[in-house]
């Protein structure tokens, strides 16, 4: 039983990865000009790395089904073409170079936000109607209608512009006074601090309303209120009863949150100028960098596929019943 | 001719009247939420402005009517200071409203409809098409969809060119409108669809299929209604998402920079370096309307939902 969930999930992921990476070929020739335009239209690469690229993607060849072969192929082999903006270089190279910031900071902001923004709101959920109810919820809504960058710019003016406690702007101090490996340490965490606090806040509304409404909902269930009536206290009943049962939901929309999650903290990176995939992202899109583009999209879509997938797994684990 | 309109004529009063107290009921069930009431204030207000924005501020200022000192902190004359070019803020805002919910509506009923169209049809017909149309909504539902409009904005634009219009409205907002109802329908899609499985095992269904009524028929005149609730309840939350996706992408550079929206707004102040030289004036209007309304959009979602769909309630 618990194999056949298995299969149909890692099957259901690989269709869509497949899909995605159709519709980027889709894309890729939906483009002004024929790809080949595009690649003349970069002048930074040479003669002989044109014909390989033209060998390489089958530009020469009929669209159906030689090109589509040929990219299939050229992309999972990783190669996703050659950035214009950055003088040819690959596009894996750039994206590699940009995925370390930011899988720092939305990994530490995706942990934070999940540990507090779950217990603010089990907390509130549990004591509906008090104190911590009332006012949590009140700032959960409105940091949910808060665009990300929003509340990265209010942070920034109070703490950087106005109080000079963090740095502005960046991940490291340029010809800063970087000899050891602490004072390196701590130069970059004082970066860190302000787009790792913005993403944290930003997903802590979002999680603990969800959390919320699923602790509510579960409090409302006929094993709860047996529960009660054996004499249980309310914390016990909480611990041992429902809160395993509303973590369940909350995994799943979480994995599927993550894909807003991903577009809006692109916008948190501009604001701090942190060298990520966002701030590449926008790079890419006022150079109309199609191939950096496209290379993006990929990766985080593939990202988000997998992540879901992660989730599947997760929850399969968690609750036998889907597993059937 | 009399003893035959009598019976007509009291049919039509009696569906009038129920029609009049189900609207009763719904606006004592509604009144009874005041974070709703408040939602729909907020809203009302922001909708004038929308509305008439030139009534209350002048007209839009550009580089060349700009009517102040480069990022003058607010004054008398500029209750809300200036931006970089010397346009009053208070007039960039109040006119960005407009263009801000434009765009929102614009999208939500590209989003709405498309979303409820392939409810509907994958929920009623079911079977292949519904398998095929649900492995599209679950695939743009995994899918990042930002990042999605984030590509296909700049591709779409490139191919029709940014400066054109058509119906006098620019290109660019056109494109950021499709973009954003391309994106979004999936969420909407997967409610009414499951919402249409439920209405279609329903008795009078079954008999309007037996009188004859064809699927076309049944899908307008009897689905749709049903599913009228969750539709109006989705379209006031998906208006609020659908205004935030806006001013993200305006944010990141794809907006139109002559027909500013708050998020085109917070994008000028962005390269203008307008937070890193104190100029919160220009930063913090914007910021506030657009969470105003956003929040606006969700109270009065959520009490929607409450008022129209109380099977939810149930469980509590």
């Amino acid at each position: 039983m618990g194999s056949r969930y298995l299969v149909r999930k890692t099957l259901g992921a690989i269709f869509t990865i497949f899909l995605i990476v159709i519709l980027n070929f889709v894309l890729f020739r939906m483009m002004p000009g024929s790809p080949d335009r595009i690649l003349l239209r970069n002048p930074n690469l040479s003669a002989e790395a044109m014909a390989a690229v033209r060998a390489r993607w089958g530009l020469d060849k009929p669209l159906l089904p030689d090109q589509l072969v040929d990219y299939l192929e050229a992309t999972a082999a990783g190669d996703l073409g050659f950035s214009f903006k950055f003088h040819g270089e690959s596009v894996t190279d750039v994206l590699a170079d940009r995925i370390w910031p930011t899988l720092i900071l939305f990994g530490l902001g995706e942990i934070l936000a999940v540990i507090f923004g779950l217990a603010l709101g089990a907390y509130s959920g549990w004591k509906r109607g008090g104190a911590v109810d009332y006012i949590g919820n009140g700032l959960s809504l409105i940091l949910y209608s808060m665009p990300y960058f929003v509340i990265g710019i209010l942070l920034l003016g109070i703490f950087a512009v106005g109080l000079h406690w963090f740095p502005t702007s960046g991940m490291l101090t340029i010809g800063g006074n970087n000899d050891t490996f602490a004072s390196q340490l701590l130069d970059f965490a004082s970066h860190l601090f302000l787009p790792l606090m913005t993403v944290a806040i930003g997903l802590i509304g979002q999680y603990s309303i969800l959390m919320r409404s699923s602790v509510i909902e579960t409090l409302g269930e006929d094993y709860v209120t047996t529960a009660r009536g054996k004499g249980l206290s309310s914390g016990k009943i909480l611990r041992s009863h429902a809160l395993p049962n509303a973590l369940l939901p909350a995994v799943t929309l979480i994995a599927i949150n993550l894909g807003y999650v991903i577009g809006g903290a692109i916008t948190v990176e501009v604001v701090f100028n942190w060298p990520g995939l966002g701030t590449l992202t926008v790079q890419a899109l006022e150079a109309r960098d199609y191939p950096v583009l496209q290379g993006i999209f990929l990766l985080l879509s593939v990202s988000v596929v997998l992540a879901n997938f992660a989730a599947d797994l997760i929850y399969g684990r968690l609750d036998p019943r889907v597993r059937a | 001719m009399t003893s035959e309109a009598r019976p007509e004529a009291a049919v039509r009063n009696e569906r009038l009247r129920l029609r009049l107290r189900s609207i009763r009921t719904f606006g004592q069930r509604f009144a009874a939420r005041p974070d709703g009431v408040i939602g729909v204030v907020v809203l009302i207000f922001f909708s004038i402005l929308a509305i008439a924005p030139s009534f209350f501020v002048g007209d839009l200022q550009t580089v060349t009517s700009a009517s102040g000192l480069p990022l003058d902190p607010p004054s008398l004359g500029h209750l809300l200071g200036t931006d970089e070019l010397g346009r009053d803020i208070l007039n960039l805002t109040v006119h960005g409203t407009r263009i801000s919910m434009v765009i929102g509506l614009l999208a939500t009923v590209i989003t709405i409809v498309l979303g409820a169209l392939v409810g509907i049809l994958a929920g009623y017909v079911g079977g292949r098409t519904d398998t095929l149309l649900m492995r599209v909504t679950d695939f743009f539902l995994v899918l990042p969809t930002f990042v999605l409009a984030l590509i296909l904005a700049p591709i779409i634009l490139d191919l029709v060119g940014s400066g054109s219009e058509v119906f006098g409205i620019r290109v660019t907002l056109i494109v950021i409108v499709v973009v954003i109802g391309i994106t979004s329908w999936a969420s909407t899609a997967r409610i009414i669809r499951s919402q249409t499985l439920s209405v279609k095992e329903r008795a009078f269904v079954g008999r309007a299929r037996v009188i004859g009524s064809g699927g076309g028929h049944i899908m307008w005149r009897h689905i749709l209604p049903n599913v009228m609730n969750l539709i109006v309840a989705n379209t006031v939350l998906v208006f609020g998402g659908a205004i935030l996706t806006e001013t993200t992408l305006s944010f990141i550079g794809l907006g139109d920079p002559f027909a500013p929206s708050w998020g085109e707004i917070l994008n000028a102040a962005e390269s203008a370096g307008a937070m890193g030289l104190g100029a919160w004036w220009y930063v913090v209007p914007p910021s506030v309307c657009i969470v105003l309304v956003v929040l606006a959009f969700t109270l009065v979602g959520s009490a929607l939902d409450d008022v129209l769909n109380p099977r939810l309630r149930v469980r509590r």
